[in-house]
């Protein structure tokens, strides 16, 4: 590998999660390598950037069971326009749910654009409580996990990693509650009112 | 109520006994992935565009039909910008279905779903398709679904056929 493009394509990019995923790769990187945010406007730039490269890593969270939308339009640019040389492709992605493996489908859409626009695919990295892990005593694991990645993407390996909290699912159903509650609470709302059975107050 | 959500024009009567949304017609901006349907202003989007009149009908249909372009095994951008940004349905809170952590649905009517998936479809994409829907029941309350695929041409008559099974029934 020579040099890495990270591209953070969550909706939220600039106070995302995968902002903090994204630079914990890149520190434990050893090679060079440039992170940048995707939004709906400068497709044309990253698609230049990633000529530069000899790798592309895909940075994003788990949307309704697939890839954000925000990566979607990217990957139809990339389709309509591709680079002129090909970066080879690997995915961190992470979603708010307990399981890795409720990422499976999304990491397969972007395996099954590669095949389809001739892209090398690399490896993965799927974590799950993804929302939360990194403000937890398990942050460690994950931290592992994102050095683990960065070492296979730089020697060329083709892995799929995964790490969660280490929690049984109770426990974790309890440690999620008391997290939104919290957050609710730095807005002033209560668990009562989060919990309302009403959409647009119908 | 029934319900059928499309990202494109279809030429279906309106009639007293379903609704029918082209999200073509409508503006709809993705979600920014705020949190502030469930920790600001619960069951209501931060953003107010047409998704706003939308989620509410998701919620409350027991019949659906959502008709989407495939692309890459998944909803092309039309649906897929509707479906994130219909969250505000769910609450933060989570629970186990199927022994799996899922959210808490607020009112939200269980579902008999028919997804139909248009355009030159490959069987890897078909394959990917499937197990999309079949992870999507478990978020959005579907009791049980059903998935077609159809060409762009024969999209069109499919649902009819599937609607006038709706209104004859
Ligand atoms: C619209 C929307 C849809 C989501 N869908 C899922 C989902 O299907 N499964 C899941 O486990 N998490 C889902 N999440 C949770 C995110 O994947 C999770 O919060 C993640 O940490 C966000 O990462 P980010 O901060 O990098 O954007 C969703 C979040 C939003 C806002």
């Amino acid at each position: 590998m020579d040099k890495l493009l990270i591209l953070n394509a969550s909706p939220r990019a600039p106070k995302s999660n995968s902002k903090r995923y994204a630079q914990l790769f890149a520190n434990a990187c050893p090679a060079e390598s440039v992170c940048r945010n995707v939004n709906k406007n400068n497709h044309a730039e990253l698609i230049g950037a990633m000529e530069e490269c000899s790798d592309l890593l895909f940075v994003f969270p788990l949307y309704a069971d697939g890839i954000p939308v925000t990566l979607l339009r990217l990957l139809k640019d990339m389709e309509e326009t591709p680079p002129q040389k090909k970066p080879v492709v690997s995915v961190l992605i992470n979603c708010g749910f307990l399981e890795p493996a409720q990422n499976d489908v999304a990491i397969d859409m972007v395996r099954l654009f590669c095949a389809q626009n001739g892209y090398d695919f690399g490896s993965v990295l799927k974590i799950g409580s993804g929302e939360a892990i990194l403000d937890t005593p398990f942050a460690a694991f994950a931290r592992a996990k994102i050095k683990k990645l960065a070492l296979c993407i730089a020697k060329g390996k083709k892995r799929t990693l995964k790490v969660s909290m280490p929690l049984p699912k109770k426990l974790f159903l309890r440690a999620s509650r008391s997290y939104w509650e919290n957050y609710g609470r730095k807005n002033g709302v209560t668990k009562e009112e989060m919990s309302t059975m009403r959409i647009e107050g119908e | 109520m029934k319900l059928v959500l499309s990202d494109r024009a279809l030429d279906l009567t309106p009639s007293d006994r379903f609704r029918f949304v082209d999200l073509s017609k409508l503006k709809i901006n993705n979600c920014i992935g705020c949190f502030g349907c469930w920790t600001k202003t619960p069951g209501k989007c931060v953003i107010r565009d047409d998704a706003t009149n939308v989620y509410p009908l998701i919620a409350a249909s027991d019949e659906v039909i959502y008709v989407s372009r495939v692309k890459y095994g998944g909803y092309d951008v039309i649906m897929k910008t509707m479906l994130e940004r219909a969250i505000p349905i769910q609450q933060a809170f989570i629970r186990l279905v199927h022994g799996e952590t899922h959210h808490v649905q607020r009112a939200v009517a269980p579902k008999r779903a028919l997804i139909v998936g248009y355009g030159d479809i490959s069987k890897e994409e078909r394959e990917l398709f499937l197990r999309l829907i079949a992870r999507n029941a478990h978020n959005m309350n579907f009791a049980s679904h059903r998935v077609l695929f159809a060409s762009e041409e024969e999209a069109e008559a499919l649902v009819k056929k599937e609607v006038s099974a709706w209104t004859n029934s």
